[in-house]
């Protein structure tokens, strides 16, 4: 009996530090920031494997090497330095839905915190492809974006912390083949003529 | 006893020198110097200090200096160029993020042009 109590007492002791550590390491991430995981297994599986983990500091080190002649790098260049991080995993396999779905149900659970807006829920069951961007607002400004695609045979997940600015995400479409997303004109973009896919925008 | 200690005491008893003594010991004392110190003078002479031996500690410090002097800038040239290495590779990294970024933004954005499906007859005969 009172070797039972010693080792509980023994694990409360350890414990209370160990706690107290995960708190402060949790305190630390920075708000709009997911907990990817590090999908070590999905790499090996998969045919392609996409993996950046950028942080303020290698934000900032990496910005210092763009071209500023180069119109793309440029316009990088000045989106990044509003941000504090970019983490981005995309895979892709050989095979349909080789990812486990358990991962993408880990991410989500992350996102349905309290901040945290779904923009865009898309559902295409042609082509079997979901889209889902996520936005987290803090103190009227957007701290995170959150990309969530998967296909048969791709998954990717983007994460970008930091002050976005819509503006600058305005900036960023017509770069990098992304087209004008008319979010400040409020102009209707031309419908399409494939009426077969379901999609909710949805604007906050 | 007592004669034998008088004896020794006058055997040890403190005698002072003639006049004159001393300077007649230091005269008696012979003027050459000895050979072995000659000998070391005259090899001394004879070997002149090289150039070499009189400069060759001042040589090895300054090579020594150059040799730091150079390593360090290889060092930092090294450095250098690991260092723009990793800026260039995360700066490609960055670019890839960026454009991962850009095309699902660009499948979501051609997710919300098209328009829902048209609802099907049954759809319409409910309503």
């Amino acid at each position: 009996m009172k070797a039972r109590i010693a080792l509980s007492l023994a694990a409360l002791l350890f414990a209370g530090p160990l706690l107290a550590q995960a708190k402060t390491s949790l305190a630390a991430i920075p708000k709009g920031q997911l907990l990817l995981p590090e999908m070590a297994g999905l790499a090996d599986k998969a045919s392609e494997s996409v993996t950046v983990t950028l942080d303020s500091q290698l934000l900032g080190f990496a910005s210092r090497f763009l071209n500023p002649e180069d119109p793309d790098e440029a316009a990088a260049k000045k989106i990044v330095s509003s941000l504090t991080g970019i983490y981005v995993r995309k895979f892709t396999f050989d095979t349909d839905y080789a990812y486990p779905k358990a991962d993408i149900d880990g991410i989500r659970r992350q996102l349905s915190a309290p901040g945290w807006s779904q923009l865009v829920e898309a559902r295409s069951k042609k082509e079997q492809t979901n889209v889902d961007v996520y936005m987290l607002v803090d103190g009227g400004k957007a701290r995170g974006l959150a990309i969530i695609s998967s296909e048969p045979r791709e998954f990717a997940v983007v994460n970008i912390v930091g002050s976005i600015d819509l503006e600058q995400l305005h900036e960023l479409e017509g770069k990098f083949g992304v087209p004008d997303m008319q979010i400040e004109s409020g102009k209707k973009p031309a419908p399409a003529p494939a009426p077969k896919e379901s999609s909710k925008p949805r604007t906050q | 006893m007592n004669e034998v200690e008088e004896l020794l005491r006058r055997a040890l008893r403190r005698v002072e020198p003639p006049e004159g003594f001393a300077e007649r010991l230091v005269r008696a004392l012979p003027q050459v110097t000895p050979a072995n110190v000659m000998a070391l003078r005259a090899a001394r002479k004879a070997t002149p200090v090289s150039a070499w031996r009189r400069f060759s500690a001042p040589a090895a410090l300054a090579a020594s200096l150059l040799v730091a002097v150079f390593t360090g800038q290889h060092l930092a040239t090294l450095k250098a160029e690991r260092e723009e290495q990793a800026g260039l590779a995360a700066s490609r990294e960055l670019m890839q993020a960026l454009r991962v970024t850009s095309q699902k933004l660009d499948l979501a954005y051609e997710a919300v042009q098209r328009p829902a499906p048209a609802p099907t007859a049954e759809e319409e005969n409910r309503s």
